[in-house]
C-alpha cells in the first residue's frame, strides 16, 4: 500500500515537472544517489561517475516531457538513460565492443542489491554527526592521511582513527537496519 | 586497549585500500571485514558539493525552459475515496435532472431580475433627462436655422484669438449685413478710439442675446476667443463665430449660418461606411517603409459624403494627403436623428501598412 502511495506521489511529481520544469528538483533529490550509485558501480571513478550522472539528469530534464507513466518507478527510466549514456561514453572512448556487451549484460543481470546498498550508504553519510562526516569525507573522498586530518582538525591521530571507526560502525549498523 | 588496536588495524587496511583500490581485501576478523566493505563503498562516495552544484545547474536550466502548455492530466483518485463522487472516473459524476432544472430556474430568475432592474434604472434616467434643460453635450443648430424658404443656410464663420483654449460659451453678437468689428470674448483693448458694435454676417433672426459674447455651441465657461486666428470667436479663421471660416456663424465659410453639425450619441446614430476603397501609398512613404494610421476629422453630410476633411493626427510623407484623397471617395449611410439624416462630425482612421 505504501509502495502504491509512493508511486502515486511520484507520478504527481513527474506530472508537475512535465508542466513546470522547475519542479524537476524534487525528482532529482529523490533519485540522485541511485543514479550515481548505478554509474559509479560501473565506471569505478568518481570524477567520471559525476560527469555521467550530470549527463543523465540533464538528459532526463530535457526529455521529461516525453516520459509516459506506465506504473514503473521513475528511477527505472533514469537508469535506462544511465545505461545508454554509459554505452555511448564507452563507445566514444573507443573501448572494444566486447566490453560494451559486458556492461549491458551486467546492467541487466546484476541485482539491484549492490546499487541499493550504496544508495543507502551514501544517503546515510549525509546524516552522520558532523565530526564523523568530516573525517569520512577527508579520508575517503579527499584521501588524506589520518595525520593530515588530525593536523587540520587540531586533534590527535588516535582521536581521528576513533572517529573514523565510529563513523564506519554507525554506517554499517544503520545500513543493516534499513536493508 | 583492544579498541585502539582495532582502530589501528582498520586504518592500516583503509590505507592499503586507498593505495590500491583494485586489490582484493585481506582477510580480517568478521567485524573488521564488514567495516572494510563499508569503507570500500565509501571510496566511491560522491563529493558533497557535487550533488548541490548539479542541482543548482539543473534548476538554472529548468528556469530557462518555458512552462508546458499541454493540459494537466487529471489527478489519480483513489476509487475507495468518495465512491459516489468518483464512481466511474473523475469528472463523470452523474447529474440529476431535477437538480439541473432547479439550477436553470434559479439562474433564469436571477437574469430576469437583473434585466428588470436595468430597464427600470434606464427609464428613470430618461424621465429625469427629459425634464432637465439641456445645457451641454451636443447642441443642434436647428433651433437657430430659419424656416425653409426664407434663408437657406450655406455658409458659416469662425476665427479666434489664437488662445490655448477652445472658445467659451456665450451668445452670438447681433447679425448684420456687414462686419466692421469681429466679436471677441477677451477684451484686449480697453479704450478703443472708435467703438463699433461687434457683429457677424448673417440674417437678423432676433436671437436671444446676453452681455457675454461667445460660441453658443461651446460648453466652456473660461473666457477664451478660441484657437482660431483672424479675430472673432472660434477654432478656424475669419471674424465670425464657430468652426467655419469667415464672418458668419458655424461650420462652412463665407458668412451666414452654417449647417448644424451633430456628434454621435444622444439620439444621433453613427454613420456607417458602405464604400471604403483602400488608400494608395505615397512613393516616399513606401521607400521609407513608413507605416501607421492617419486620423481625420470629417463631417458626414446627410447625403453620405464626407465633407470638410481635416487632419487630426498626421503621419507625414504624403500619407495625410493620400488619406484625405481616399476618404473623399468613401460613402456612408448617414447618421440619423429622429429618423432623418443629419450631418455629423466623426473621426476617421486610415491605416497604412506595407505587409
Amino acid at each position: 500500500m505504501n509502495a502504491i502511495a509512493n508511486l502515486a506521489d511520484e507520478r504527481l511529481l513527474i506530472e508537475a515537472a512535465q508542466h513546470d520544469p522547475s519542479r524537476f528538483a524534487e525528482l532529482y533529490e529523490s533519485n540522485f544517489h541511485r543514479v550515481y550509485a548505478f554509474v559509479v558501480r560501473r565506471v569505478h571513478d568518481r570524477t567520471e561517475a559525476e560527469d555521467l550522472t550530470a549527463e543523465v539528469f540533464h538528459q532526463a530534464l530535457s526529455n521529461i516531457g516525453r516520459f509516459e507513466w506506465r506504473g514503473v518507478p521513475f528511477a527505472a527510466w533514469l537508469l535506462r538513460i544511465a545505461a545508454n549514456t554509459l554505452a555511448d561514453r564507452w563507445q566514444r572512448v573507443s573501448r572494444n565492443q566486447e566490453l560494451q556487451a559486458d556492461v549491458l549484460e551486467d546492467t541487466e543481470a546484476e541485482t539491484e542489491e549492490d546499487v541499493e546498498r550504496r544508495v543507502i550508504l551514501f544517503q546515510l553519510v549525509e546524516r552522520l554527526p558532523a565530526d564523523q562526516r568530516l573525517v569520512i569525507v577527508r579520508r575517503f573522498i579527499d584521501q588524506r592521511s589520518v595525520r593530515e586530518i588530525a593536523h587540520e582538525l587540531g586533534r590527535t591521530e588516535g582521536a581521528v582513527k576513533q572517529l573514523q571507526f565510529r563513523g564506519l560502525q554507525g554506517l554499517r549498523d544503520k545500513a543493516r537496519s534499513q536493508s | 586497549m583492544n579498541n585502539i588496536s582495532t582502530f589501528d588495524q582498520l586504518d592500516q587496511a583503509i590505507e592499503a585500500m586507498i593505495a590500491s583500490p583494485e586489490a582484493p581485501l585481506v582477510k580480517h576478523d568478521p567485524q573488521l571485514a564488514e567495516l572494510l566493505r563499508v569503507a570500500s563503498d565509501l571510496l566511491q562516495l560522491p563529493r558533497p558539493d557535487f550533488k548541490m552544484h548539479l542541482k543548482t545547474e539543473l534548476e538554472w536550466v529548468a528556469s530557462a525552459r518555458p512552462l508546458s502548455t499541454a493540459p494537466q492530466p487529471k489527478p489519480v483518485v483513489d476509487p475507495d475515496i468518495l465512491p459516489s463522487l468518483f464512481r466511474n472516473a473523475y469528472g463523470t459524476y452523474p447529474v440529476r435532472r431535477i437538480h439541473f432544472a432547479a439550477s436553470l430556474a434559479v439562474h433564469a430568475a436571477a437574469a430576469v431580475l437583473v434585466l428588470a432592474l436595468g430597464v427600470m434604472a434606464v427609464k428613470e434616467t430618461a424621465v429625469k433627462q427629459a425634464t432637465k434643460p439641456v445645457s451641454g453635450g451636443v447642441v443642434s443648430l436647428a433651433e437657430y436655422i430659419p424656416p425653409v424658404g426664407t434663408v437657406r443656410p450655406h455658409g458659416g464663420g469662425g476665427g479666434g484669438g489664437a488662445d490655448m483654449l477652445d472658445p467659451s460659451k456665450g451668445s452670438l453678437p447681433r447679425p448684420a449685413n456687414a462686419q466692421i468689428t469681429p466679436p471677441i470674448v477677451v477684451i484686449r483693448n480697453l479704450d478703443p478710439k472708435l467703438k463699433i458694435e461687434p457683429t457677424i454676417v448673417a440674417p437678423n433672426l432676433h436671437l436671444p442675446q446676453t452681455s457675454q459674447l461667445g460660441d453658443p455651441l461651446s460648453g466652456l465657461m473660461t473666457p477664451s476667443d478660441g484657437r482660431g486666428v483672424g479675430g472673432g470667436i472660434g477654432s478656424n479663421a475669419g471674424g465670425g463665430v464657430g468652426a467655419g471660416t469667415g464672418p458668419g456663424f458655424g461650420p462652412g465659410n463665407g458668412g451666414n449660418f452654417g449647417d448644424g453639425v451633430f456628434t454621435v450619441g444622444n439620439g444621433v446614430s453613427a454613420p456607417r461606411v458602405i464604400y471604403d476603397p483602400e488608400p494608395e501609398y505615397s512613393q516616399e512613404a513606401r521607400a521609407a517603409k513608413h507605416q501607421g494610421t492617419v486620423t481625420l476629422w470629417a463631417i458626414i453630410a446627410p447625403d453620405g459624403r464626407p465633407r470638410e476633411l481635416r487632419v487630426e493626427r498626421s503621419l507625414g510623407m504624403g500619407l495625410d494627403e493620400k488619406a484625405i484623397e481616399a476618404v473623399r471617395t468613401w460613402r456612408f449611410e448617414p447618421a440619423k436623428k429622429d429618423g432623418r439624416p443629419v450631418p455629423v462630425m466623426i473621426e476617421v482612421e486610415v491605416s497604412f501598412h506595407l505587409y
